[in-house]
């Protein structure tokens, strides 16, 4: 059996990953898909110790994770298709309306 | 005469099935006001009379049945602190209004026969000034709003009279006050008698004030007594300390039963040593080291204040002539006949407490007589027929608070009932005559009216001679009691100078009383017609006008019944019949007066004398005035006074300058501190530091943070995972050590 600090160590590094691309992508869809990242690593991270522990918690936890995934996946994604058709571009740095 | 006696002391009801239902007595006019008021453009001007006077009506109906039911020597109710039954009344608790901690009131009514007497006459009067109205006020636009304040006015003056502790009453204390400022600026397009009705409320609030203070020295008081009272105070009374405090918890201490034992424990034997009494040191709250009788002086002091106030007497009468600028019924009902009046109520409802103070005594005593000097000679020069009666009324109120202080409380009743016949049958008289003549108020204008306005003529006169006092009206009888009664007043502490002075003042005041009055008849009734009057003809009002002028005046004859001395008193001898009948409501308060030996009545004989010498003053008076007016100057529109009397004229004219003192001494120093408070507090501190100070900090705080905000959301992003790093890492180390 595969000890669990190994599942620790890859959510981990899927975290990370994600969060880097969340925080110095440019492209919106690129953050969007960090996120999704950062979320399944949460997702591995339950899956791990409900398999450690034997009980189903963790489960119930990951099965959350993925309908709120979901749901966002379907607003983002809309969100995402009416900016890029109102601006033509999908650039963060460049969508700052909130400054002037 | 024993039948009708059998038949007014043996109603077919007992008091005690009605008093459930005393509340209807106030419900119908409130009821008929809010009618009047919501609806009343739509329902039209004959169903807004219609329900207006039905309501008034009914309540008088509901008035006479209770009267009626009291007078049975079964009708009795019981005191709430001690359980012993009162005769001769009815009472009613409905539940409790509100309590915090252990400070009660209770929503009580009672009926005995001050209040069984002032229920008719608010309700009997009220009536004829709302049959009146209907004809008086029939061109007016705002007819639906005049009927419901009317109506709002009855129904808390009927709650001012029937409350049964302080608090209830204060509810109909400033309702009165509110519709008597809504009636006097009920034409309120017109500034100045809006600014009247300002004046009035603005005075009465000063009144307010001392009264609601005495209200609170009263609570405090009746607290500390339960701390210090002995059983000894309590051995009359037939409770106990703990009797007393449970009955205090629940009725509360400002309801008169709680009050009237209060007074009667702290007054149990004050020569003894195991009871506190009037001179005892209270031992304990925040009044701690005041004598109980010095905090009552104090507190009947604050109550002379509020019942100044709202009864116009010295200093704070200036309201009431202003108060003409309302309706003339209005004038009648709450400015002569009743409202008025309710300071000399609260004084006679409070017997028990008055009799604690020969120091109030006096004070009121004295107030009573300057006032109806004062008035009866600013009376003297006023041309305006309603102001003429307006200072009549105050200087009239004057000998109420004369009798009232003296402890004469059935006698100033007396003359509070008499007054209300004919004072508001000589402002409906007034009122008539405006009616008929184009709205002219000045008597110096009308001229000749007897002869075109026959019945108004003959009732004005009737009134006349009844204020004036000419035997055999109820006025002659009524005034004549106070002035007789005030010579055998003995008050303690050596005070009885000021009763027996006041019955000096009170006669001079009633030679000027017969003196003005007959002064605005002769100019307004007699000779010929004035030159300058506004029509040519007077008309003689119609028969809604002149039906409760009538009946007033006959009243104003009838109601000398009760100063007859017909009825059989406790020592067998005939007394009058006020008297008799007020004794159960006023015996707590004698009876306190002679354990205390603070006041006390003697008759002091030669009443057949005094009356004489009366009916003479009321003559001369009379006299005078006709001699003068008709004579010497008859000092009509063209025909000026000789010179020597002008400046007297114009000196009293002009109210002896009291308004302008005012001005001078209160209104003007209250200005000037208002425009600094304006300038310094409100300009300077409020407005420019604390509230423009506060849009600047704001702004410049604003603008400079603005430049933290990028706009770039992945420079959020970035700070909000900073902060969760540093926050995961403060907690793990945290967990770690």
């Amino acid at each position: 059996m595969v000890p669990i600090h190994h599942f620790l160590w890859l959510a981990a590094a899927l975290f990370c990953m994600g969060m880097l691309a969340l925080l110095l992508r440019r492209n919106a869809l690129v953050v969007f898909m960090g996120v999704e990242l950062m979320l399944n690593a949460a997702n591995l991270t339950f899956l791990a110790f409900a398999r450690m522990h034997g009980t189903s918690h963790g489960h119930v936890s990951a099965l959350f994770v993925i309908a709120v995934a979901a749901a966002e996946a379907a607003i983002g994604l809309a969100i995402i298709i009416a900016i890029f058709r109102n601006r033509g571009t999908l650039l963060i740095d460049e969508l700052r309306t909130m400054k002037n | 005469m024993q039948s009708l006696q059998n038949f007014f002391m043996n109603p077919p009801f007992a008091a005690s099935d009605l008093a459930p239902s005393l509340w209807w007595i106030i419900a119908l006019p409130l009821l008929g006001a809010l009618v009047s008021g919501i609806a009343g453009k739509r329902l039209g001007r004959a169903n807004v009379q219609l329900i207006a006077s039905t309501a008034v009506a009914g309540s008088f109906i509901l008035s006479l049945l209770s009267f009626w039911a009291i007078n049975s020597p079964q009708a009795t109710t019981s005191n709430g602190v001690t359980g012993h039954s009162i005769r001769y009344a009815m009472g009613h608790t409905f539940g409790t209004w509100f309590s915090a901690g252990d400070f009660t009131v209770n929503y009580g009514l009672h009926v005995d026969h001050l209040t069984g007497i002032l229920l008719l006459v608010i309700t009997g009067v009220g009536f004829l000034i709302h049959l009146y109205s209907t004809e008086y006020m029939s061109h007016d636009k705002g007819y639906w709003r005049y009927f419901a304040y009317l109506n709002l006015f009855v129904a808390m003056m009927l709650t001012l009279v029937m409350a049964d502790s302080l608090v209830l009453l204060f509810v109909g204390w400033e309702g009165v006050g509110m519709a008597s400022y809504l009636l006097i600026g009920f034409w309120y397009d017109d500034a100045a008698k809006a600014w009247a009705g300002r004046k009035a409320f603005i005075t009465n609030r000063v009144g307010d004030f001392g009264f609601l203070v005495a209200c609170f020295l009263l609570v405090v008081t009746v607290a500390a007594f339960e701390q210090d009272a002995t059983q000894t105070n309590f051995a009359r009374t037939g409770t106990s300390v703990s009797g007393f405090a449970a009955g205090v918890e629940r009725e509360g201490p400002l309801a008169f039963g709680t009050l009237e034992i209060f007074a009667q424990a702290l007054s149990a034997s004050p020569d003894s040593e195991a009871a506190i009494g009037p001179s005892t040191e209270i031992g304990s709250g925040p009044l701690a080291g005041f004598t109980y009788g010095g905090v009552l002086t104090a507190v009947l002091l604050l109550f002379l204040l509020g019942a100044a106030g709202k009864s116009a007497q010295l200093p704070l009468y200036v309201w009431l002539p202003d108060a003409m600028a309302g309706p003339t019924p209005v004038s009648a009902l709450i400015h002569a006949a009743t409202m008025v009046t309710a300071g000399v109520y609260l004084f006679c409802r409070l017997n028990f407490l008055l009799v604690f103070s020969p120091v109030a005594m006096a004070t009121i005593t004295l107030v009573g007589a300057g006032t109806a000097l004062v008035a009866a000679l600013i009376a003297f020069a006023q041309d305006d027929i309603k102001k003429v009666l307006a200072y009549s009324t105050v200087s009239q109120l004057g000998f109420m608070f004369m009798a009232a202080g003296a402890g004469l409380w059935w006698v100033a009743v007396f003359h509070l009932v008499t007054h209300a016949f004919f004072k508001a049958c000589l402002f409906l008289g007034a009122g008539s005559v405006m009616h008929g003549n184009g709205d002219e108020t000045d008597i110096k204008r009308l001229g000749g009216l007897w002869k075109e306005m026959p019945v108004t003529s003959w009732t004005f006169l009737i009134a006349t001679l009844a204020i004036t006092g000419i035997v055999p009206l109820s006025g002659f009888f009524s005034k004549d009691a106070i002035l007789h009664g005030l010579h055998g007043v003995e008050l303690a502490g050596g005070l009885s100078w000021a009763p027996h002075l006041a019955a000096r003042i009170g006669q001079f005041a009633a030679f000027c009383t017969a003196f003005y009055m007959s002064r605005a008849f002769i100019l307004a009734f007699t000779g010929k017609r004035s030159p300058q009057a506004k029509l040519a003809h007077a008309h003689e009002s119609g028969s809604a006008m002149t039906l409760p002028l009538v009946v007033l005046a006959a009243l104003s004859v009838v109601a000398l019944v009760y100063g007859l001395p017909i009825m059989r008193g406790p020592d067998g001898a005939g007394e009058p019949v006020f008297l008799n009948f007020l004794r159960p409501v006023f015996n707590p308060g004698t009876a306190i007066g002679d354990r205390l030996a603070s006041v006390s009545h003697t008759d002091v004989g030669g009443l057949g004398m005094a009356y004489f010498i009366a009916w003479l003053v009321a003559v001369a008076g009379g006299a005078l005035a006709a001699g003068l007016y008709l004579k010497v100057f008859p000092a009509r529109e063209g025909q000026p006074a000789p010179a020597a009397a002008t400046g007297i004229v114009n000196f009293t004219r002009n109210k002896f300058y009291v308004d302008e003192l005012y001005d001078a001494l209160i209104i003007k120093p209250v200005r000037f501190v208002a425009f600094l408070l304006y300038r310094v507090f409100d300009a300077l501190l409020i407005d420019t530091v604390l509230v423009r100070g506060t849009a600047w900090v704001t702004q410049r705080v604003g603008s400079a943070l603005r430049y933290v905000q990028s706009g770039n959301v992945q420079a959020y992003a970035t700070l909000m995972a900073l902060a969760t790093v540093i926050a995961l890492t403060y907690a793990i180390v945290k967990v770690l050590n």
